[in-house]
């Protein structure tokens, strides 16, 4: 329940003040309480109102956040994020960031069309409901770069700190205005998708507050904690929101209040449009796997009304494959919101809800929209429930669920094909000739490889490069995650990562605890494997340098010699498969330390090929085709074959334009 | 005479010089054929002796295939997933439609295309206009006395598609179609937008080709040497004859459109190595020379339509060209002591 006000006489204020200092000294501002039980720490708790002004694009809210320290420390200090200064003017980190990363079009933004988020006021509540108004004292910081002109992270210092255990209760009031869309965040037309939208605390550990600026590459990083919020948006809009709607009221002034509930989440994102045609299904429970039954609520653009069945499907695989694998999902309800068109709010994750994306024109056995959908859906785990540090370890949600997704996109909706799109991008065309491997399309090798170097995957991710850490935190994980799942079995990989889904859901782990699970629960040390593939920006290329065959000089048979070498600085052990004319196959361990390795035979049968990894176990290797040698090479054949097509093509272009001659 | 009459005796004109349609199909071959060998030494040595190269040659191997494509430069970008099949049509009339920048190589590449193509069009317009053989070295002659007359012509067209394609197009498909579609939340309304603005944009083109088509004939047909002055004729032609030159245009346009729909069905896709290579090779071609067939039977219906609307049928102002004598002719001559030309054209 808000108690504050908008727009309070200064003699109100003055008197609440004074009526405020009598209630700190007389009581306890703090209120010291016994843990509540439930699933998560809930150290966050937010009551909210919200209105939005579909016209002017403003939002006038009010909260009241109810939160706890948990940590060991004392701390004398409250620090919030503003994320939506970040677009008010160029000269956030953000901004900054996006044109280093090469983003004219973003920085180039009329104001209308950016954003901000003004702090109105801020009032410390106690136990007997009074209040000091610490509204003049809030200030923004800049812990990660010091940037004077960054206003994303607001602190406000208290009376006196806040004691483990205790709770402070803060009512907080503002105005923000809605950008034309910033990363997913914003308005186009009449569909507005708001998250990273009220001021939120950020996390206290032992160490202090872990409260990042906003930055172009990362996401979000909050505790746990119970939402009750209302909002208000002319009536007949369609409302989706985290959480499970607990009642809608119609008032007089042509609005709909809607109040939505969630408990044991860390965010809050909403999303209204009188556009959104609303369809719903059930995932039904699976009593002997754990896995629970779940309403999926989802909110359509009209336009894509036939694939609704699609986005379910998606969905309900997302919630059987990763139930089944890693944990069940531990709510009842799941909100998938397909946005409107070049609303830029496609593909993001939220607690309960996410945004899922596909076009009109969505061709069978392309998978959008499945993979977009599993990826978000797929998000409720890691960093849903899991909740990691997305500002610092962007790898621990993303990179996980990239691997994830590939899974289960490559158990439920296989095959899939290649697809490209012309005329402006409206006109898909299917490659049927050409399905798409999840192990190196799936996991996303391909953007990897120019961007192998680009940074320490251990390198916090706000401090990434912004134009390719994403290739860092996404692709390389999967990558790598593939590598383990082929070095020690899916069954082991499965148990590391259900493990770690147990051990720390609803909560923080850092890498080093997925670290621990993962050699723990394969019994050996993991430790070269992730200073390799994690703490170091060394890249993988093993390849075959030499083969050749000689007679030998008696006459019955050949000598064959085969060099492996080593061209990157990356280690890790390989198989290296030579066969013979004859069939004959051996298998070389090689550990790969050395620069190069030789191999020679003296049998009846000369060696006929050379395969470095041949079960590509080593996903990270950005040159596979210098992997293997034959002796019988067959590229003659297959250069023709492609540049007759691709000959046929540029026949077709010159003619194209000699049209014009 | 109708439009289809015209454009069937368009056709019959294009049937009755088959050597003009395998001279410039030879020519788009061979304007093609080096970069394709560039492209074909690229893909070798990328490949190597790697036994990635099996599943190339027998399929498609797609990991290499990306491998491939992250390090490509220039030409080599140029080789993706387009080349397979319909794919070809749909990239280049897309990259056409929405402006989409190609490599140099492959720009230089189109307009050495496009010379050859000004300088046979002389040849060309001249022999569809005379319906009869005005063999190769009246078809040649033709080619030299207009290839000049034309390639001043093409400074005129040049500035018209550049105005066309670097101006007209992105106030057309940029601003205008931003402007239009900002707040739009819908991708079928989007879509239709584009639609409409490629329509516009199409039929501007079409008008440009129109009057650039009939300022060649004309140029040819009356023995035109002032190309601004055929350029003008070309255009009061089009404005005075607006439903037949267009319907004409038209017409073919949906032959076309029946072309690509056939090609959809038989285009061939990945296939295999061996024989297939070649079978999936030919039936490209087929289809390259049935565009080329129709770019010509267009060619010789306007011309139908020109010399039926101001003359008659097979009326040029040109007397047959003569082929120049070269010395070594002129000697033969001279020790016969004949005061004939030993070529003759008839």
């Amino acid at each position: 329940m808000i108690r504050a006000s908008l727009g309070c006489s200064p003699q109100l204020v003055r008197w609440a003040t004074v009526v405020s200092l009598w209630t700190v000294m007389a009581h306890p501002l703090f209120a010291q309480g016994p843990k509540p039980a439930s699933v998560s720490p809930r150290n966050a708790n937010y009551t909210i109102e919200a209105r939005l002004e579909p016209t002017s694009h403003t939002i006038l809210g009010r909260e009241t956040l109810v939160w706890r320290n948990i940590t060991a420390n004392p701390v004398g200090d409250l620090r919030f994020h503003l994320y939506w200064n970040a677009w008010k003017d160029n000269r956030s980190a953000w901004m900054r960031e996006r044109r280093l990363a090469g983003d004219t079009r973003l920085t180039a933004r009329a104001d209308d069309d950016r954003s901000f988020i003004d702090i109105t006021s801020v009032r410390l509540i106690d136990a007997q409901g009074g209040a000091i108004d610490v509204t003049r004292d809030q200030r923004f910081v800049a812990p990660d770069d010091g940037n004077p002109d960054d206003q994303t992270v607001m602190a406000v210092p208290l009376p006196r700190p806040v004691a483990p255990g205790e709770s402070a209760t803060v009512a907080i009031e503002w105005k923000a205005q809605v950008p034309r869309t910033f990363a997913r965040t914003g308005v186009i037309g009449n569909f507005f998708f708001l998250a990273q939208w009220f001021p939120k605390i950020g996390v206290l550990e032992d160490a202090g507050w872990n409260v990042h600026q906003f930055h172009s590459s990362t996401e979000f990083f909050s505790d746990f904690g119970v939402y009750d919020v209302q909002l208000t948006v002319p009536a007949g809009w369609i409302v989706g929101a985290t959480g499970r709607e607990a009642e809608h009221r119609n008032n007089p002034d042509s609005t709909t209040m809607h109040r939505f509930h969630a408990e044991d989440v860390h965010d809050f994102a909403w999303t209204t449009s009188p556009d959104y045609v609303e369809r719903t299904a059930r995932f039904d429970a699976v009593p002997e796997r754990g896995l629970k039954p779940v309403d999926i609520r989802l909110l359509l653009q009209p336009e894509h009304l036939s694939q609704a069945e699609r986005h379910f499907a998606a969905t309900r695989a997302a919630l059987r494959w990763y139930g089944e694998w890693f944990g069940s999902y531990p709510y009842s309800y799941l909100t998938v919101i397909d946005p409107a068109w070049q609303s830029n709010a496609d593909g993001m994750e939220y607690p309960t809800l996410f945004t899922a994306g596909t076009r009109w024109l969505a061709p069978a056995n392309v998978t959008t929209p499945e993979s977009v959908t599993v990826h978000e859906a797929g998000h409720q785990w890691w960093y849903g429930v899991v909740a990691t540090n997305e500002f610092e370890n962007g790898w621990m949600d993303e990179g996980l669920n990239t691997f994830s997704q590939a899974r289960v996109i490559d158990q439920a909706f296989s095959p899939n094909y290649l697809a490209r799109r012309f005329f402006g991008g409206f006109i898909p065309w299917v490659f049927r000739d050409i399905e798409l491997p999840r192990a190196t399309v799936g996991n996303r090798l391909y953007t990897y490889r120019p961007n192998a170097r680009s940074d320490t995957q251990s390198t916090p991710t706000f401090l990434g490069f912004p134009g390719r850490v994403v290739s860092i935190t996404y692709d390389k994980t999967a990558l790598w995650l593939t590598t383990l799942e082929r070095t020690v079995g899916w069954p082991t990989l499965q148990k590391i990562m259900s493990t770690y889904f147990e051990r720390w859901k609803f909560r923080h782990p850092k890498p080093d605890d997925f670290f621990a699970v993962a050699s723990e629960v394969s019994g050996r040390d993991l430790t070269p494997f992730f200073d390799q593939v994690h703490r170091s920006s060394n890249v993988f290329d093993y390849g075959v340098d030499t083969l050749f065959a000689t007679p030998l000089d008696h006459g019955s048979g050949s000598r064959s010699v085969v060099v492996v070498r080593r061209y990157g600085e990356a280690v890790l052990p390989v198989d290296v498969l030579v066969v013979f004319d004859n069939g004959e196959k051996v298998r070389e361990r090689w550990d790969g330390q050395e620069r190069w390795r030789q191999f020679t035979y003296d049998r009846p049968s000369r060696v006929r090929s050379v395969v470095v990894d041949p079960d590509r176990v080593l996903l990270l290797d950005v040159n596979y085709t210098n992997n293997s040698r034959t002796l019988a090479p067959r590229a003659g054949e297959a250069a023709a074959k492609w540049s007759l097509k691709w000959l046929v093509w540029l026949q077709d272009l010159m003619l194209t334009w000699a049209f014009f001659v | 005479m109708g439009v289809l009459r015209l454009t069937l005796t368009g056709f019959r004109r294009v049937l009755a010089a088959p050597a003009v349609l395998v001279s410039v199909y030879v020519v788009t071959l061979a304007a093609a054929a080096p970069f394709a060998l560039v492209l074909r030494n690229s893909l070798q040595t990328h490949m190597g002796a790697s036994v990635m190269a099996d599943a190339a040659a027998s399929g498609v191997n797609w990991d290499w295939w990306q491998e491939f494509t992250g390090q490509a430069r220039g030409l080599e970008t140029t080789f993706t997933p387009s080349v397979i099949g319909f794919a070809t049509p749909l990239d280049n009339l897309s990259a056409l439609f929405d402006g989409s920048p190609r490599p140099p190589a492959i720009i230089a590449a189109a307009a050495v295309y496009g010379a050859l193509w000004l300088f046979l069009w002389g040849g060309i317009l001249d022999r569809y206009a005379r319906a009869r053989a005005t063999r190769s070295h009246g078809f040649f002659a033709a080619c030299g006395v207009f290839g000049f007359r034309f390639l001043r012509l093409g400074l005129i067209a040049g500035i018209m598609y550049w105005a066309l394609f670097g101006l007209a197009h992105d106030w057309l498909l940029t601003t205008t179609y931003t402007r239009f579609t900002r707040n739009v939340t819908s991708e079928r309304v989007a879509f239709l937008w584009r639609l409409g603005l490629y329509a516009v944009f199409g039929a501007a083109l079409i008008v440009v080709n129109l009057v650039i088509d009939y300022a060649k004939i004309r140029a040819v047909v009356e023995d035109r040497r002032s190309m601004i002055g055929a350029f003008i004729a070309g255009s009061r032609f089009v404005i005075r004859h607006p439903v037949k030159t267009l319907s004409l245009y038209l017409l073919n346009g949906l032959l076309f459109l029946a072309l690509l729909a056939l090609y959809a069905v038989i285009a061939p896709g990945v296939g295999g190595g061996g024989l297939d290579i070649w079978r999936a090779f030919v039936i490209g071609q087929v289809y390259l020379v049935a565009r080329l067939l129709l770019r010509l039977t267009l060619a010789a219906s306007q011309i139908s339509l020109f010399q039926s609307s101001l003359a008659h049928a097979a009326y040029t102002a040109a007397p047959p060209r003569v082929w120049p004598e070269s010395p070594a002719a002129e000697a033969i001559m001279n020790a016969a002591g004949s005061g004939r030309s030993l070529i003759t054209n008839h």
